[in-house]
């Protein structure tokens, strides 16, 4: 991958107030984002989401940067680990949305989400309520949502966390189809999982977080060439080794 | 007498709608600026706490005058005829907003700051829509609370002036005081013809098709009309709304809208050119009369609460087993819930020589029943899901141990917000229970209603407010000591949908 920074992270630190004490959730965090596919690993409840929260710019940390180098506004895709599609819109009003609120015309928006979707594979469902669709159907629609405004980072929050093993392996070839591909305008993706394989298999750098409060423990790049296996000797290797950072 | 009284059913209709719309307004901003903003919350909560149980009708000759003398008897009289109105629709509206915003999943606010979403467009299209199913599901049962009240807000009285609004409330009530029994008939019939027409073309079809549930007669054509309607007018809206945002990207709608109603709903109330020697000595003078007052109510409104829970639940258990009652309970507690209180009188008058008590206590299950009655058949029957039927069919749970093990812990969330809401209606309906005038023939049993309504005829405004204030503070303080205590043990079973 090339070298071309996309955005730096420099020492994040963020605390949750509870009642009577605060909770340190993040510890200095830093690191690089070139362009590529980075996945970072963690137990559940370690601050991953939280980061990924913060780089979106949604959350504010108590120090420290997230500075993009696009010489622009960055255009920053989210997908969420539930679908989250309002139910009383048709998939492609809900996949137009963040379009119209970027102020993008109404026509263009519908043109725009309509190749989104047909780029996840539901361009004939357009027409249909979320309630209609499977789990793996509507994640897809979240996919498509997160692309449809072109976005220069995409942020995956646990996405395949919460459909069957088999969904979950399309959809996740998918997803790497999309990046590799290049159809898409985007520079890098960040995605938080706590699934070991999953990480090995897609992205091209780990970065491991401790337990609460997080902090890096390991930022490991994985050489292995594409497509990957589970049965590759190289994948299994990595896994076994991220796994004893992990414990 | 035909065009008299088409004129006066389409005056009352359009003061039915115009209250439910500024209805609606208040109970979506209020709501949702309620579930969205803590210091809103915090503040607003304990308020409609406090107005929700508490004797409106007390305040009114209050807030009217002051609507009169203000407007002149015209448009006074029609803005405090539909404020009037709205008091007995908007309380439970603004909970079921502030209830389904509340438990709206969280996950859906972080979607709309990522993708950077607008306030009036996250307003338009998360927030309102979001509030569609309960605020039908309320709006079903406000609606007869504002038939309801319709007379006594057509026919105002301020101490020892009548305003009287052309209308089906104020007709009905001439043609009576007449005894005009003919009049008196059409304008019942076009009464009961209206409230069923509005039941069946428009409230059961919205609430059937956004719940699901079966037991209310309806026909869909005119309500599925009415939403393609809405739609398209909401979606005008939503571009109005993106329209403005393309041109000016730094719309500004302030989340202080709240507060500006915060300001608004304050009651303007300050009585002025009282010495504070006076104040103190009406203080107390009010506060005797109200303590050896307030007994025999407390006593009443507690009987006319358990009275409606063992009417309300065996009638849910039976509509439950079979849609025909329920088709037919809900129907007849549609009907029977909106005639308005004033038009109970001659009706009731055969019986209310023997024994003026049931007169009273009549009117008292007329004010607080129906909150319990539909609360446990609109919202309780759809917490008794099909596969707990399916369950105690296979372990053969039945009769008591199905009440106690499986129907009632179901139904409690309803049970015992209508509970509360009731337990306001029945404040309410002392003053309309214990003191009844009608003709020539009176009633009084007493009680702080009965005292209420004697100070509103001597035209002593001060006693009324300071009897309802006392009043309320019983209220509230009941409220937390008993039923707050009451909801926290049952809290881990109460789940707002």
């Amino acid at each position: 991958m090339s070298t071309k920074l996309t955005l730096s992270i420099r020492g994040l630190t963020k605390k949750y107030k509870a009642p009577g004490r605060e909770v340190l959730v993040l510890d200095n965090i830093s690191f690089d984002v070139g362009e590529e596919f980075i996945a970072i690993l963690g137990p559940s409840g370690c601050g991953k989401s939280t980061l990924l929260r913060i780089i979106a710019g949604v959350e504010k940390p108590d120090s420290g940067t997230v500075e993009f180098h696009l010489g622009r506004e960055p255009r920053v895709g989210f997908v969420f680990q539930f679908p989250t599609l309002l139910p009383w819109m048709t998939i492609l009003a809900n996949v137009a949305l963040p379009l119209l609120a970027r102020g993008t015309r109404e026509n263009e928006a519908r043109e725009k989400a309509r190749r989104a979707l047909t780029l996840v594979g539901l361009g004939e469902f357009e027409d249909f309520y979320p309630n209609e669709l499977s789990g793996g159907m509507k994640q897809r629609v979240n996919i498509a949502r997160a692309i449809a405004i072109e976005p220069d980072l995409l942020l995956l929050d646990e996405p395949f966390s919460q459909l069957d093993p088999l969904t979950a392996e399309t959809l996740r070839s998918e997803v790497l189809d999309l990046w590799l591909s290049s159809v898409l305008s985007l520079k890098a993706i960040i995605m938080v999982t706590h699934n070991v394989e999953e990480a090995v298999l897609m992205a091209d750098r780990i970065i491991v977080l401790s337990p609460r409060p997080a902090k890096i423990v390991r930022d490991v790049r994985v050489d292995i060439k594409r497509p990957r296996s589970r049965k590759m000797p190289e994948v299994q290797e990595l896994v076994d080794r991220i796994y004893e950072y992990v414990s | 007498m035909v065009p008299e009284l088409v004129v006066a059913t389409l005056l009352s209709l359009y003061r039915m709608f115009a209250a439910y719309l500024l209805s609606l307004l208040i109970a979506l901003f209020t709501g949702i600026a309620m579930a969205r903003n803590r210091v809103v919350e915090a503040v607003l909560l304990p308020i409609l706490d406090v107005l929700q149980s508490i004797p409106i009708l007390g305040f009114f000759p209050v807030v009217l005058s002051a609507f009169v003398y203000g407007l002149g008897p015209g448009l006074g009289g029609e803005l405090s005829a539909i404020v009037l109105i709205s008091t007995s629709l908007v309380w439970n509206m603004i909970f079921g907003v502030y209830a389904s915003i509340k438990s709206l999943d969280p996950s859906f606010d972080l979607m709309a700051s990522v993708y950077r979403i607008p306030l009036p467009l996250k307003l338009a299209l998360v927030y309102v829509p979001a509030s569609r199913t309960s605020l039908l599901s309320n709006s079903l049962i406000s609606w007869a609370g504002g038939w309801f009240f319709l007379t006594s807000a057509e026919v105002i009285s301020m101490g020892t002036q009548t305003l009287k609004l052309v209308g089906l409330g104020s007709f009905i009530f001439d043609a009576s005081n007449r005894g005009d029994a003919q009049a008196f008939a059409a304008g019942m019939g076009v009464l009961f013809t209206v409230i069923l027409a509005t039941y069946i073309i428009l409230w059961n079809p919205a609430v059937v098709k956004y719940t699901g549930l079966t037991i209310l007669p309806g026909v869909m054509a005119v309500f599925n009309a009415l939403e393609r309607l809405t739609r398209l007018f909401w979606r005008l809206v939503v571009k109005a709304i993106l329209r403005a945002w393309l041109y000016s990207r730094r719309l500004v709608l302030p989340s202080s809208t709240a507060l500006v109603l915060v300001a608004l709903l304050g009651p303007q109330i300050r009585p002025t050119g009282f010495s504070t020697g006076l104040l103190y000595g009406s203080l107390v003078k009010y506060l005797n009369m109200f303590l050896t007052n307030v007994w025999p109510t407390l006593l009443r409104v507690y009987v006319v609460l358990l009275v409606s829970l063992l009417i309300s639940l065996p009638l849910a258990y039976l509509s439950h087993r079979r849609r025909a009652v329920g088709l037919a309970a809900c129907t007849a507690g549609e009907l029977l819930s909106s005639i308005p209180a004033m038009i109970w009188w001659p009706l009731l008058l055969p019986v209310a020589h023997a024994a003026p008590w049931f007169v009273m206590f009549f009117v008292y299950l007329q004010g607080a029943l129906w909150y319990v009655y539909f609360n446990v058949m609109i919202f309780g029957l759809q917490y008794v899901k099909r596969d707990i039927i399916e369950l105690t069919d296979v372990y053969k749970i039945r009769g008591f141990l199905y009440f106690k093990s499986v129907f009632i812990p179901a139904m409690l969330p309803s049970i015992l917000t209508g509970l509360l809401s009731a337990s306001g209606g029945a404040w309410n309906a002392s003053i309309a229970a214990e003191y009844i005038a009608f003709g020539d023939f009176e009633v009084d049993t007493g009680g702080v209603g009965s005292l209420i309504d004697k100070l509103a005829a001597q035209g002593d405004s001060l006693g009324v407010l300071f009897v309802a204030l006392y009043m309320s503070l019983v209220i509230v303080l009941l409220n937390k000591l008993i039923w707050g205590r009451l909801f926290a043990r049952l809290g881990a079973r109460f789940v707002v949908d």
